[in-house]
C-alpha cells in the first residue's frame, strides 16, 4: 500500500511544500534578528547589533519584562483553575458537565476581539463606576485576560489525562482506608501532576504570546511585549523586535521541548508504577 | 446541593471558582456589550449611555460601510477557510495515511511548532517576505509578473496569505486526527470490493474524515471573521476587516454603543454562516452516502461468497 507510487511521491511533495511554506516566515525573523539596518524589512548586512540594541532600550527591556511577570501569574492562575475544573469533569460528572463544557467551548471559539472588547468597557465598570480599584492596574486587567482561554484548555489537558487514566486507583486507596483528602493528595495529585504541569507551560506560551485581548485592555505603563510590537508595525519597525522575537521562541521552543520530555517521561513512569503494584 | 446525602462535598465544587472566573470575566462582560448595544453615544464625549433604548445601532451597523467592509471579510474568511481545507487535505492524508508510524508524532510535532510561536511574529515575518525591499519583490519585478515591486504588500491578496498561513495549522491537525482514526482495512475492504484508489478516496475515506473537516472549519473560519491582526500588520489601508472596524469603534471612536453592536452582529452571523456550512456539509454527505449505500447492495451478493 505504501510503495512509493506517482500519487505518493506527488502527496510528499506537497506535504513538503506546505512545511516549508509554515516554517518560511519563521525563518525570515530568525534571519532577519541579524539585520544591520535601521529598518527590520530592509536589509543592509550581518550583524549583531540588534541583540545588543535591547539591552540599551529600556522600553524593550519593560515590555518584555511586563509579559514575563503577566505569564506567570496568569498561568499559575489557569492553572490552579483549570486544574481543579479538569479533575471535577473527569471524576465527578453530573448534571453540571454539560452546560460546563458549553461555556469551556464558548470561551474557546469566541474570537479573541470579542473577549477584548467586551472586557474593556467591564474593567472600566468594575473600576471606575463602582471603584474596585485593581481592575484599573495594568497587570491585573493582563492576567485576567490572558487567564480566560489558558482556563479552557488546562481543562481540557487535565480532563483528558484523568479519563485516560484508571479510576481504580483512587478507588484502591480508598479501599485501604485512606480519607478522600489523602486519596486526593497522594494518589490523584501525583496522577495529574503532568497534565497539570504541561497545561500551565502551555498557558505560560499562550500569554506571553497574546496580542489581541492585550491592545484592548491596555493601560499605559503596563504594555506587553506584543502590543509593543503591534504599535510599532505603524510607527516602524526594528530590527531588535526580530532579535527579541528570536529569543522569545528559542524560549518557547525550549519550554514546549520540556512539556513534550515530560509528558513522555511521565508516561512511562506511570505504567512502571502500575507494574510494579 | 448534595444530591446523594452523603457528608462528603460533591465533586463539582471543584469546578466552581473556574466556573465562577469565566462567568465574571467572559460571560458577564459579554452581556454588557449586548446591554451596550440597545444604547446610544451621548454627544462628543462620552462613550455609551443607556438612557434611551432602541434598535437603532444595529440599523447604524448595517449601514453600507459596514456592510462593504463586513461582506469583504466574509469574503475572504471563506476564501481562506476553503483554501485552508485545499491546501490541508493532501498533507494531512499524507501524513496520516503514508507516513510510517513512527516517525508521524514529529511531523504533528511541527505543524504545531508554528502555531505556538507568536502569530504577531510570524505575520511580521511575512511583512518582511513581501516587503518592497526583500528579494521576493525584487524577482518578481524582474521576472515581469509584478509591475512595482510595492504591489506586493497592503493588499487584500497579502491579507488572504497571512490568513491562510496562520490559521492552516489549525486545519491540518483535525484533518490528521480524522485521517489518523480511518481504520485501515475500510479501505482495503472498498479496494477488495473492486473500488479504484480514487474512488476509495472520495467514497470511503474522505466522508469518514467529515468530523475533522467540520472542527477545521469552524477552528479555522471563526478566528478568521474576528481576525484584526492579520490586516493590521499586511493590509494597511486598504485590508481593513470588520475586526478592525469594531476595535475602531472602542479604540478611536469611542462609540461603545455601535461597537457593541457590530461584535453582537459579528458573533451571530459567524455563528449562523458556521451552522449554514455544516448543514451543507452533512446534506452533500447524506445524499452521497444513499448513493454509495445502493451501489454496495447490487454487489453484496456476489461478494459475501468469495
Amino acid at each position: 500500500m505504501s510503495r512509493p507510487s506517482g500519487t505518493n511521491i506527488a502527496l510528499g511533495a506537497w506535504t513538503t511544500l506546505v512545511f516549508l511554506f509554515l516554517f518560511a516566515p519563521i525563518i525570515v525573523i530568525g534571519i532577519y534578528s541579524f539585520n544591520g539596518g535601521r529598518l527590520l524589512t530592509a536589509w543592509d548586512g550581518f550583524s549583531l547589533e540588534p541583540f545588543t540594541a535591547i539591552i540599551d532600550r529600556p522600553t524593550v527591556r519593560h515590555t518584555v519584562a511586563v509579559s514575563l511577570q503577566t505569564a506567570v501569574v496568569a498561568a499559575l492562575l489557569a492553572t490552579v483553575l483549570g486544574t481543579l475544573a479538569g479533575m471535577a469533569m473527569a471524576r465527578f460528572p453530573g448534571h453540571w458537565t454539560g452546560p460546563f463544557t458549553l461555556l469551556l467551548l464558548l470561551v474557546s471559539v469566541t474570537p479573541e476581539i470579542v473577549d477584548g472588547i467586551a472586557l474593556l468597557p467591564w474593567f472600566v465598570t468594575l473600576g471606575q463606576d463602582w471603584s474596585l480599584l485593581p481592575f484599573n492596574n495594568g497587570y491585573v486587567r493582563l492576567v485576567i485576560g490572558h487567564s480566560l482561554f489558558a482556563t479552557a484548555v488546562v481543562t481540557y489537558i487535565v480532563r483528558a489525562r484523568l479519563v485516560g487514566l484508571d479510576a481504580s486507583l483512587e478507588e484502591a486507596s480508598a479501599d485501604l482506608y485512606a480519607k478522600p483528602v489523602a486519596t486526593f493528595f497522594k494518589v490523584t495529585i501525583p496522577l495529574v501532576g503532568p497534565a497539570v504541569l504541561a497545561g500551565g507551560l502551555l498557558a505560560f506560551t499562550l500569554s506571553l504570546d497574546n496580542t489581541v485581548i492585550s491592545s484592548f485592555i491596555n493601560v499605559s505603563g503596563t504594555t506587553s511585549w506584543p502590543v509593543y510590537v503591534l504599535s510599532s508595525v505603524r510607527s516602524g519597525l526594528k530590527p531588535e523586535i526580530a532579535a527579541v522575537s528570536t529569543i522569545l521562541l528559542v524560549f518557547t521552543l525550549l519550554v514546549l521541548g520540556l512539556v513534550a520530555w515530560v509528558l513522555k517521561r511521565s508516561g512511562s513512569s506511570v505504567t512502571d508504577t502500575m507494574a510494579v503494584n | 446541593m448534595p444530591r446523594n446525602g452523603s457528608s462528603r462535598l460533591p465533586g463539582f465544587v471543584l469546578a466552581v471558582p473556574a466556573w465562577l472566573w469565566l462567568t465574571a470575566f467572559f460571560v458577564v462582560p459579554f452581556l454588557q456589550i449586548a446591554w451596550f448595544s440597545l444604547g446610544e453615544k451621548p454627544g462628543m464625549f462620552g462613550s455609551h449611555s443607556n438612557a434611551v433604548m432602541s434598535l437603532d445601532r444595529y440599523a447604524e451597523a448595517f449601514s453600507p460601510t459596514f456592510f462593504t467592509i463586513f461582506r469583504a471579510t466574509l469574503w475572504m474568511s471563506v476564501l481562506g477557510t476553503v483554501a485552508c481545507l485545499l491546501i490541508a487535505l493532501p498533507a494531512a492524508y499524507f501524513m496520516a495515511l503514508k507516513v510510517p508510524a513512527h516517525r508521524r508524532g514529529l511531523l504533528v510535532a511541527l505543524v504545531m511548532v508554528p502555531y505556538w510561536t507568536s502569530f504577531l511574529i510570524r505575520t511580521i515575518g511575512w511583512k518582511v517576505i513581501l516587503s518592497s525591499e526583500g528579494a521576493l519583490a525584487g524577482f518578481l519585478t524582474d521576472v515581469g509578473l509584478v509591475a512595482d515591486p510595492h504591489d506586493l504588500l497592503n493588499t487584500r491578496g497579502a491579507v488572504l496569505l497571512g490568513l491562510i498561513y496562520n490559521y492552516l495549522p489549525l486545519m491540518i491537525l483535525p484533518l490528521y486526527v480524522a485521517f489518523d482514526r480511518v481504520d485501515s482495512a475500510l479501505g482495503e475492504a472498498s479496494k477488495d470490493l473492486g473500488a479504484g484508489r480514487i474512488r476509495t478516496f472520495f467514497q470511503v475515506t474522505l466522508p469518514l474524515a467529515r468530523p475533522g473537516m467540520i472542527a477545521g472549519i469552524i477552528l479555522v473560519f471563526i478566528p478568521m471573521m474576528g481576525d484584526y491582526v492579520t490586516p493590521a500588520v499586511l493590509g494597511g489601508t486598504k485590508g481593513t476587516m470588520v475586526g478592525s472596524l469594531i476595535a475602531s469603534q472602542f479604540l478611536t471612536a469611542q462609540n461603545w454603543a455601535l461597537g457593541s453592536a457590530m461584535a453582537v452582529v459579528l458573533i451571530l452571523l459567524t455563528m449562523l454562516i458556521v451552522i449554514l456550512a455544516i448543514s451543507l456539509m452533512w446534506a452533500v454527505g447524506w445524499l452521497l452516502h444513499r448513493r454509495s449505500r445502493l451501489v454496495i447492495g447490487t454487489v453484496r451478493t456476489k461478494e459475501v461468497t468469495a
